[in-house]
């Protein structure tokens, strides 16, 4: 009896060692800064001097600053901007891929899956040059077809947030298309048989078959996307730069100015817990929409 | 299970091990060659001198890696290994390295705005002063100096290598087109004033339909670069409002915004390198180290040179600092005055193009008599150096990028349509809330 219980004490020592890696990495790289951030939230420290205590007084600093509220404004903007049309066309791609009418998916399986594997570097400069104020800019030169007069597209409020979106579009939508793909594959084709002997469209075979059969895709991907799109920050800060204009500024971004330009990393880390309670509120919003339709499917 | 972990920590430590010795055993060659254009400043180490590596950041294509070659050559007991980095990259992880208080270099380049940055932390730096810093003062331009020096002059962060003195290049055709002789003494003679400037812009406007120059970044940079005061004080206390040069430097610009006489042209864009090779502006109000970004962008004999009107700035430069974490802090300090002295200077002007720091290069006749096919055949090196001589010394303050990132901000707001009195405001409100934070 007690041989067996140190054996079964010796096997856990054994696995616990196995996992000791990633945990201690973990602790050393991911918990430890999280919980030195929650400590630093109540001091002032510009990274080379003394700490000094200050209370709360970082946090009455970044809920008074206009541009904060700005930035959170920013993030659900582009969030849904970005995020949002990602999905619809996301779902209709990974159908065409999916479809025997395609040749050579493989290509355009590869081709769409591209802009997530491009350097974020390479983006910005193309991104730049398309989106660019000049009146001989790209996009400024076509809309000068219509009569639209030339746009300041990183300066102007709404034409900044439009840009990054599109950055953020162009980027994910190609990973989504493939995670939707993987879905699509796993309905069986007989459903789209049955289907097609009814006499069903394409459009109906979309909205009654492949939607419905995708939700644990969709939801994954709407969890993804939206932790993806609460801690976006490389898209605003390519195009925009180290100054980080208030009409693009995101959360990320807005602390990450603090810390690396402004070298305040006491407000900085004070932004950061918002931050992170604003994620555990939609996170909180997120699961409670999932167990609803789950239930609502077990219900049926 | 014992036996196991017994093992992995073994693996772990002769990892650690191997690493550390890695430094250690480098370069234990022989001490003889003893004939060098240098004086050791080490003194208290005698003839058989223990061997040392040190450790040297830089940024840039500075070609120092020739002159480290030539300095190990002299002093062979000093192994320097080189890392170059990305600007952004080196003063980040600099920065890092400090706070941290371990893996700093025992030499690091830092680019005059950066020093910035550092200036609170005098105890992360060894004091220059402490290792005869004091005599090679007389080596370089005043202001040069005053900006690597705290505020009271009791401590020095580095020694300064190159610096960018501000000129106006302008394009010899378009001013021709103007109907102005192009010349560059016709040139600046015809711009002599901030006024002049405005008046040619509008004559080259209504003969050529061009703009005076890329856009207001660089107007207002040269304008602000000319004033006694900026943004702070010696006690860094924000002094914007309390005089008028800011605010001129300010109002000027958005006048020439606002009669459309510059442009909407942001730098390092591919616009602004393309408008350089097309005419599409007639000036560019730049530093000595524009030349290069010039010549890789427009064809020759097009640009020519002339100093600003009222006066130059300085934009760029660097300096040689060593951390205080260096363990061999007295053969780093000999290793950057050799740098520094002006006889590596010329080398690096010559070959590379960074215009020296030191005023005795400026006497050269091989400096003096440096003349570029590029710029008309003009002797571009004795423009420069004017320039250089020119630039008057301005205490900056820590605050100080926090503060012009608002203001510039703020002027390509009003270029793209918004109030300037409400921009300015604004600017100022943004800068003292960040200010309050570090």
């Amino acid at each position: 009896m007690k041989k067996s219980l140190d054996e079964k004490k010796k096997t856990a020592r054994t696995a616990y060692f196995f996992i000791s890696p990633f945990f201690i990495l973990y602790a050393v790289f991911g918990l430890f800064p999280m919980l030195f951030s929650f400590y630093l939230a109540f001091f002032k420290w510009n990274g080379l001097s003394d700490m000094t205590f200050v209370g709360m007084e970082n946090f009455n600093f970044i809920f008074s600053d206009p541009i904060f509220y700005e930035a959170i404004k920013n993030t659900f903007i582009i969030g849904l901007l970005g995020t949002a049309p990602q999905i619809i066309v996301g779902i209709l791609l990974a159908f065409a891929l999916n479809s025997t009418l395609i040749r050579f998916r493989n290509v355009f399986r590869t081709m769409i899956f591209l802009p997530y594997v491009t350097s974020i570097v390479a983006v910005a400069i193309i991104f730049g040059v398309i989106f660019s104020n000049q009146e001989a800019g790209f996009i400024n030169y076509i809309l000068s077809y219509f009569g639209i007069d030339s746009i300041n597209w990183n300066i102007q409020n709404w034409p900044v947030k439009i840009t990054i979106s599109i950055m953020v579009f162009w980027r994910w939508v190609g990973y989504n298309t493939i995670i939707f793909l993987a879905g699509m594959q796993s309905i069986p084709n007989a459903l789209y048989e049955a289907a097609k002997i009814d006499g069903a469209t394409v459009w109906q075979q979309i909205r009654l078959i492949t939607i419905p059969m995708l939700k644990p895709t969709i939801t994954f991907v709407v969890f993804t996307a939206t932790i993806g799109a609460l801690q976006l920050f490389t898209e605003p800060l390519v195009f925009l730069g180290r100054n980080l204009r208030q009409e693009g500024i995101t959360m990320v971004a807005y602390l990450w100015k603090d810390a690396f330009v402004f070298n305040a990393f006491g407000t900085a880390s004070a932004a950061a817990i918002v931050l992170f309670f604003i994620i555990i509120i939609i996170t909180g919003i997120n699961i409670l929409l999932t167990n609803r339709i789950d239930q609502t499917k077990k219900a049926r | 299970m014992s036996k196991l972990f017994k093992v992995f920590l073994v693996g772990l430590l002769s990892v650690l091990l191997m690493t550390a010795c890695g430094s250690d055993d480098t370069s234990t060659e022989d001490t003889s060659t003893d004939d060098s254009t240098t004086e050791d400043t080490s003194a208290d180490t005698g003839d058989d001198k223990e061997a040392v590596t040190l450790t040297f950041w830089e940024f840039g294509n500075t070609g120092y890696d020739v002159l480290i070659e030539e300095y190990m050559e002299a002093n062979s007991h000093v192994t320097i290994e080189l890392q170059n980095m990305d600007m952004n990259d080196l003063h980040d992880n600099l920065f890092t390295s400090l706070s941290a208080g371990s893996g700093a270099p025992d030499v690091a380049m830092v680019e005059v705005n950066q020093l910035e940055r550092y200036r609170d932390a005098e105890d992360r730096f060894h004091n220059l002063m402490d290792f005869g810093a004091a005599d090679v003062e007389g080596n370089f331009l005043d202001w040069v100096w005053r900006t690597g020096e705290n505020a009271d002059g009791s401590f020095m962060f580095g020694l300064p290598t190159d610096i960018g003195p501000t000129v106006m290049y302008y394009r010899t055709d378009v001013f021709e087109e103007a109907g102005f002789d192009p010349s560059p003494e016709a040139v600046g003679e015809l711009i002599q004033t901030w006024d002049d400037f405005e008046r040619v812009a509008q004559e080259i406007y209504a003969e050529t339909g061009k703009i005076m120059t890329d856009g207001a970044e660089l107007v207002f940079n040269a304008r602000r670069d000319q004033a006694p005061e900026h943004f702070f004080n010696t006690e860094d206390e924000l002094i914007v409002e309390e005089h008028d040069h800011i605010r001129n430097a300010y109002d000027y610009t958005v006048s020439l915004i606002e009669q459309d006489l510059i442009g909407n042209i942001q730098l390092w864009t591919p616009e602004w390198f393309a408008g350089m090779d097309e005419g599409t502006y007639a000036t560019l109000l730049g530093p000595a180290w524009m030349q290069g970004v010039i010549k890789d962008n427009a064809e020759a004999g097009v640009w020519s040179i002339t100093t600003l009107p009222e006066g130059a700035g300085n934009w760029g430069g660097s300096y040689l600092t060593v951390p205080a974490e260096s363990d061999y802090p007295e053969e780093a300090y000999a290793f950057i005055e050799w740098m520094t002295a002006p006889e590596q200077q010329l080398k690096s002007f010559l070959d590379y193009g960074l215009f020296p720091s030191a005023p005795a290069v400026y006497e050269d006749p091989e400096f003096l008599d440096y003349s570029d096919e590029f710029f008309g055949g003009i002797k571009t090196a004795q423009v420069f150096s004017e320039a250089a001589e020119a630039v008057i010394p301005v205490y900056k303050g820590k605050g100080y990028y926090t503060v012009n990132d608002a203001l510039q901000e703020a002027i390509s707001n009003v270029n793209a349509g918004a109030d300037p009195d409400e921009q300015w405001n604004q600017a100022l409100e943004q800068a003292e809330s960040a200010l309050a934070r570090q």
